[in-house]
């Protein structure tokens, strides 16, 4: 049996964080734009959506590869790969490390989530061979191909030796690449871990989406009774997660701890969450006990919230079998970003540390008519302020995948030695465990 | 914490289900021969799973819809949890559904499906695209599927890492034990070949010439030692350890091959298990065929090895397969602990005597490395 001090070693900081989003990139303009209840949505630029029916996504409209990556590093990767760069130097800018300048970079880890990684090369390789044939296909451009290659780009950039992998986990992507990165410093497996997420708008998604029906015309609005459906985004946010060792030795300020981590997968259907949210419920209550902390505890939800009606009605049931009969205010970001994918939850994770610093919880914007099937306590519109001390990152995929995050300002929760560890394990032995 | 594994599923070009895939992998004489994948001059060699076809061990129903990389994941998850005693009949037998996870590799995700529908946006209009078929290309959902058809909720981790995810997987799962995120775990991963990966080493010529390129899914059960006793599972063998590293490199070019890397995680997978280097008695690398990486990789295991160890290559067996590598080289070191011998056509395995302990290695293509150390349990385990 694992012990507790064996399991939770350390607490996990969060010491730096770098964004692209549509809203705004960098810290301070993602704040501003959030706090304001800013819409990143406007018309594709990237490629026609002649005869699509739809026009309207978030794009990051204000990011240069160039601006951030030396040529060599622009030969070799496509703008999924730059922008998750971008972002990483960002948040290592921002927590005071400095690339290929690491004590032991045999522990610096660099865990990357994505849906499809860098689809914009594998399309253009694509329309080569249907035009042109086989002959047409870059060479330089077959070895670019691959999710396998955000954290790897990274990992060569910075000077990390440790574990480097992607998690395509589709829309929870960046919560599991957050997940798994505070699992391998509390375990002791790691003490810094450059992790987060990355995605693009490119066209097969986005015909895709609308001809499964699930497009918004022209606005996302999540739990509202009049919702179409989502808006595609895209994105980046990488953070510098650190173990407080590695973090008090330097003299590291940091913003939040990571606190816990839930995980389950519905095994139900391919694009739609459980009814009954079952397994959704099931990560958000784990989360909440590995955090040390009760439901009561959470001051505020990061909701998935894509304004699809299958979605919305499952993040109320989890709302209310988890808080009960408490009204925990919730709201959206892909009201103001759109649905930004693997990156998803990643620029969700930097909207939970904006609430965590700032006690300002975002609005979910285009709110207007209240559904019953969806009685939860929605930020409607305007930022509020409330209080922040935990909030939870919830967010829910293809396939099934469930996960949550919770993020906590720094001292708020019990030591990590005092905090529960044994679940499954627990549960086979007949002891009590927290589910 | 002892980790064991007490079954596996594979669905390979040497045969589908333990028992087909033991019989043809101790007789190299009937190994199905490698095939140009198709009449172009620079087709690149393939060894293909021969008429693959899931039906007689999942139905035919809700299979149309699945591309072949998925209908491969979601087999090889089933066969492996039946030998694993986990199901019988499609019912769980002492474990629940939510105590149930996966961790998977896959490093292309489903090119077939990706390019089906790109062609269709190309030749004819992006708003023709068959919305039923657009869920196959989102990498994670081969992964999907298999947890909806074997019902299994405690987790489902997708992993990319190119060829070294298959032994990754093994990180993740000691990872998910010692953070208690599940009481089982199917360990592995899958790849299809697919027209596009065909067509795309046929234009890399010569730096890939002498690379099969290959395909399967494989999944090893994974619990604790005392979740098996307690279910009176047989443990096929004992993990001692598992390690993913990675090289940092100026170099310009992105296909590296980092020696140290390699070596570094199988430093790191001996120490765990708390075994020398001398204590391995067979090492399964991940020589495909690829000149600059092979000669790296052979270096590695003659420096820490010299030539007191025999080092062979899964590959050679089902080519090079990618995120289904690593799991593809497990199977073939769980049915070498259960007495099958693999023969890898040099006729020196079959007498050699059954290892203890083995050690199977990746080189990644992108300066990455993985390395796993397997034990045949002792009566104690």
């Amino acid at each position: 049996m694992q012990t507790a001090a064996k399991v939770n070693r350390s607490r996990v900081l969060v010491t730096g964080v770098g964004v692209f989003s549509p809203i705004g990139s960098g810290k301070e303009a993602f704040y501003s734009a959030l706090a304001a209840g800013k819409s990143g949505a406007a018309e594709v630029t990237q490629f026609s959506t002649e005869n699509l029916g739809r026009s309207i996504a978030c794009e990051v409209k204000d990011f240069r590869a160039s601006d951030h990556l030396s040529g060599a590093e622009l030969r070799r990767m496509g703008r999924c790969s730059a922008m998750a760069l971008a972002a990483a130097r960002m948040a290592l800018t921002e927590a005071g490390l400095h690339e290929n300048r690491w004590q032991d970079r045999s522990r610096v880890a660099v865990i990357l989530g994505t849906t499809m990684g860098e689809a914009d090369v594998l399309e253009k390789l694509d329309q080569a061979l249907v035009r042109s044939g086989p002959q047409a296909l870059q060479r330089s451009h077959l070895t670019r191909v691959g999710s396998t290659l955000l954290p790897i780009h990274i990992a060569r950039a910075i000077g990390a030796e440790g574990p480097t992998m992607t998690l395509p986990a589709a829309c929870a992507a960046g919560n599991y690449a957050i997940g798994l990165a505070y699992d391998l410093i509390r375990t002791g497996k790691a003490d810094v871990v450059i992790a987060g997420a990355s995605e693009l708008i490119q066209q097969l998604q986005f015909s895709g989406f609308v001809r499964l029906a699930a497009m918004a015309p022209s606005k996302c609005q999540p739990f509202d009774k009049n919702r179409q459906g989502i808006l595609i985004g895209e994105g980046s946010a990488v953070f510098v997660l650190e173990s407080e060792g590695h973090a008090a030795k330097r003299g590291a300020a940091f913003q939040a701890e990571v606190g816990g981590f839930g995980l389950t997968c519905d095994a139900y259907h391919i694009t739609r969450p459980h009814p009954d949210a079952s397994g959704s419920v099931a990560a958000m209550r784990r989360a909440i006990a590995e955090a040390g902390v009760q439901a009561g505890d959470i001051d505020f939800v990061n909701a998935h919230g894509t304004g699809t009606k299958a979605n919305d009605t499952a993040e109320t049931a989890v709302m209310h079998e988890v808080f009960g009969g408490r009204r925990v205010p919730i709201s959206s970001m892909k009201s103001m970003f759109g649905h930004c994918m693997g990156a998803a939850s990643a620029l969700e994770a930097a909207a939970c540390l904006f609430t965590i610093e700032s006690g300002i919880y975002p609005p979910t914007i285009h709110y207007e008519t209240p559904d019953s099937e969806c009685d939860v306590a929605v930020v409607a519109n305007v930022a509020q302020r409330g209080p922040h001390r935990i909030v939870a990152n919830n967010s829910l995929a293809f396939g099934g995948y469930n996960a949550v995050t919770i993020f906590a300002q720094p001292g708020v929760l019990v030591p990590p030695s005092e905090r529960p560890h044994a679940f499954f394990s627990a549960r086979a032995s007949g002891s009590e465990a927290p589910r | 914490m002892k980790l064991v594994i007490t079954g596996y599923g594979i669905v390979s070009n040497l045969g589908i289900g333990a028992e087909a895939f033991e019989t043809a992998l101790q007789n190299a004489a009937t190994h199905p021969p490698a095939r140009p994948a198709s009449a172009a001059a620079d087709a690149p060699l393939i060894k293909e799973i021969p008429d693959f076809d899931p039906t007689p061990w999942l139905g035919d129903k809700g299979l149309r819809s699945l591309d072949r990389l998925t209908k491969q994941l979601v087999l090889a998850a089933r066969l492996a949890l039946q030998d694993a005693g986990l199901k019988r009949d499609g019912v769980y037998v002492g474990v629940e559904a939510e105590a149930i996870g996966f961790c998977s590799s896959n490093a292309y995700g489903s090119l077939e499906a990706i390019n089906e529908l790109d062609r269709v946006a190309v030749l004819e209009d992006a708003r023709y695209i068959n919305p039923s078929k657009f869920p196959n290309t989102v990498s994670n959902t081969a992964a999907g599927y298999a947890s909806i058809w074997e019902d299994v909720r405690a987790l489902n981790m997708s992993i990319s890492d190119g060829n070294c995810g298959g032994l990754d997987t093994f990180v993740l799962a000691q990872q998910f034990f010692e953070t208690d995120r599940a009481s089982v775990l199917a360990v592995g991963g899958g790849e299809a070949l697919s027209e596009s990966i065909a067509l795309a080493f046929g234009r890399l010529g010569a730096l890939v010439r002498s690379c099969v390129l290959g395909e399967g899914a494989s999944f090893a059960v994974v619990e604790r030692a005392s979740h098996a006793r307690l279910r009176g599972a047989t443990p096929i063998a004992e993990i001692l350890g598992a390690a993913t590293t990675f090289g940092a490199t100026s170099s310009d070019s992105l296909l590296v091959p980092s020696e140290r890397a390699l070596t570094a995680a199988i430093h790191s997978a001996c120490a765990q298990g708390g075994i020398s280097l001398a204590e391995v008695d067979v090492v399964l690398g991940s020589m495909s065929g690829l000149t600059a990486f092979d000669r790296a990789e052979n270096r590695v295991h003659s420096a820490l090895f010299g030539n007191a160890v025999r080092v062979h290559a899964p590959k050679e067996l089902f080519g090079e397969s990618f995120g289904a590598a690593g799991a593809l080289a497990v199977a073939t070191a769980l049915a070498w602990f259960k007495g099958k011998a693999p023969s890898f056509g040099d006729g020196a395995t079959a007498s050699q005597p059954m290892p203890r302990t083995i050690l199977l290695t990746s080189l990644g293509y992108y300066g990455n490395a993985a390395a796993l150390v397997l034990r045949r349990p002792s009566n104690e385990t």
